[in-house]
């Protein structure tokens, strides 16, 4: 497994040289109180660049930054239209219009044209033949009882955990907020989604016994030099990140490029869902406070309206 | 197909847009039951994780319905410039959307428009959102 940290690690510097001018002009950032370098303060990591790299952009890992430009451009237009999608589902599904979103307007820094690094086809590895008998199990179930009371319902309408508010952090919707607190001992990400927070201890501690489950895993951190590493497992086998099951083994890296940016890297390795271990890679921009707080079942109405809507079908089948 | 054929023309990034909804609007409103309302709002409640505009529509009969519709993210509409202050009681408002399966009388709010034709918080492409700050 050497070899392949190697090799992100060369991926890494590439593209952190392939920052623009904007994003290296200063130095990077100093070290808070007790000595680690610090990575404090509000960051967000969304951003139009896909997870999977399209297919009318395949062999090509980066934009020039013309094309980063281009292609801003072009999303924005896209996305700042008052769209009616030709299919009735397809605008109920979006919900409204564009304008209501808050999914970014900028390529990564890195100007990558998928935030998957490794495999460097920019695509998710293809499933183990135990992923596909679960992920088929899934649908079935959501197919055969896709409502028939809340806890058919996915984690995030049941607001217990949003599915891009990590771990790893993906960028989600709206709210793809996040604020680092560096306390001696810990690192805190406050995760604006759903307002969760994720303490991670760096005294070296041993991950819990492997009969403690947790929805966001059980992370452990240390630095290795100015980046930390953040090593996540104990999951539950319903957190599922893309298919992934409890053995999910999810390492995360965070290096603060400047000062306003962090790289941030997660690696996806799970044998009994994934042919392969995978990579992604985006950075965090430093963005203005304050986060506000998303308190999920405050009002979560849909949940409700899921539910009598599912029971209102039912009837009218009946007839 | 033809559906698929602008999906794919329109890119990933909005294909993928539905799951991302914080939920399921089609297992919540009815594609089959269009609604426009004209109606007055009685208030909005600025609640997570979506926020809901309450209105009454008059119908051709004079008969007064109150209708309930749902929103976006309080934090997405605030950081949009949008407060308590922009959508108040006595307010008129167009809304086009879709009613709830259950018939109840709620929609969610495609578009939701004043009487002088702005539809709310659509137009800008730099909102100053958080990952919409112009980079230094």
């Amino acid at each position: 497994m050497k070899i392949i940290h190697v090799t992100l690690a060369g991926l890494g510097l590439a593209a952190l040289m392939a920052l623009p001018a904007t994003a290296q002009k200063q130095a990077p950032a100093p070290r808070v109180a007790d000595g680690q370098p610090n990575l404090e303060g509000i960051w967000t990591n969304a951003t139009i660049t896909p997870l999977e790299r399209p297919p009318e952009l395949a062999g090509k890992a980066f934009f020039t930054e013309a094309e980063a430009v281009a292609y801003e451009k072009q999303m924005a237009e896209r996305n700042d239209v008052d769209r009616r999608p030709a299919s009735v589902q397809t605008d109920v599904a979006l919900g409204y219009n564009a304008a209501w979103w808050d999914r970014g307007t900028r390529v990564v820094k890195t100007r990558r044209t998928s935030l998957v690094i490794d495999p460097p086809d920019g695509h998710i590895p293809a499933l183990t033949p135990d992923g596909e008998r679960r992920a088929a199990a899934r649908a079935a179930d959501i197919r055969l009882h896709a409502a028939d009371g809340p806890e058919n319902r996915s984690l995030g309408e049941r607001c217990i955990l949003w599915p891009t508010a990590g771990p790893p952090m993906m960028p989600g919707p709206y709210n793809s907020n996040y604020q680092i607190l560096q306390i001696p001992g810990y690192v805190v990400i406050f995760i604006e989604m759903i307002h969760e927070a994720r303490m991670i201890p760096l005294d070296g501690r041993p991950h819990l016994p492997s009969s403690v489950r947790q929805w966001m895993g059980d992370p452990r951190g240390h630095w290795d030099g100015n980046t930390l590493v953040v090593d996540t497992t104990n999951f539950t086998d319903k957190t599922r990140f893309h298919g992934a099951s409890e053995n999910l083994h999810l390492v995360e890296r965070f290096t603060r490029t400047d000062a306003d940016t962090i790289l941030y890297e997660f690696k996806v390795e799970d044998p009994a869902t994934f042919t392969k271990p995978w990579t992604a890679q985006m950075t965090l921009s430093k963005t203005g406070g304050p986060l506000y707080e998303y308190a999920c079942h405050e009002g979560n109405y849909s949940l409700v309206g899921i539910l009598s809507g599912a029971r209102a079908e039912e009837k009218d089948r009946q007839k | 197909m033809r559906s698929k054929g602008i999906g794919l023309a329109m890119g990933a990034a909005l294909l993928v847009a539905p799951v991302w909804a914080h939920h399921a609007f089609t297992a919540e409103f009815d594609g089959n039951k269009p609604v426009k309302l004209h109606g007055t709002v009685t208030k909005m409640e600025w609640i997570n994780p979506h926020a809901w505009i309450h209105i009454d529509v008059k119908d051709a009969d004079g008969k007064v319905t109150n209708w309930m519709v749902e929103c976006g993210s309080p934090n997405t509409l605030l950081r949009r410039g949008v407060t308590k202050a922009s959508v108040t009681a006595g307010m008129e408002i167009l809304v086009d959307g879709y009613q709830s399966k259950d018939g109840s009388n709620k929609a969610n709010g495609r578009d939701v428009t004043f009487t002088d034709g702005k539809k709310l918080f659509l137009g800008s492409s730099n909102t100053g959102a958080p990952g919409d700050t112009p980079e230094k």
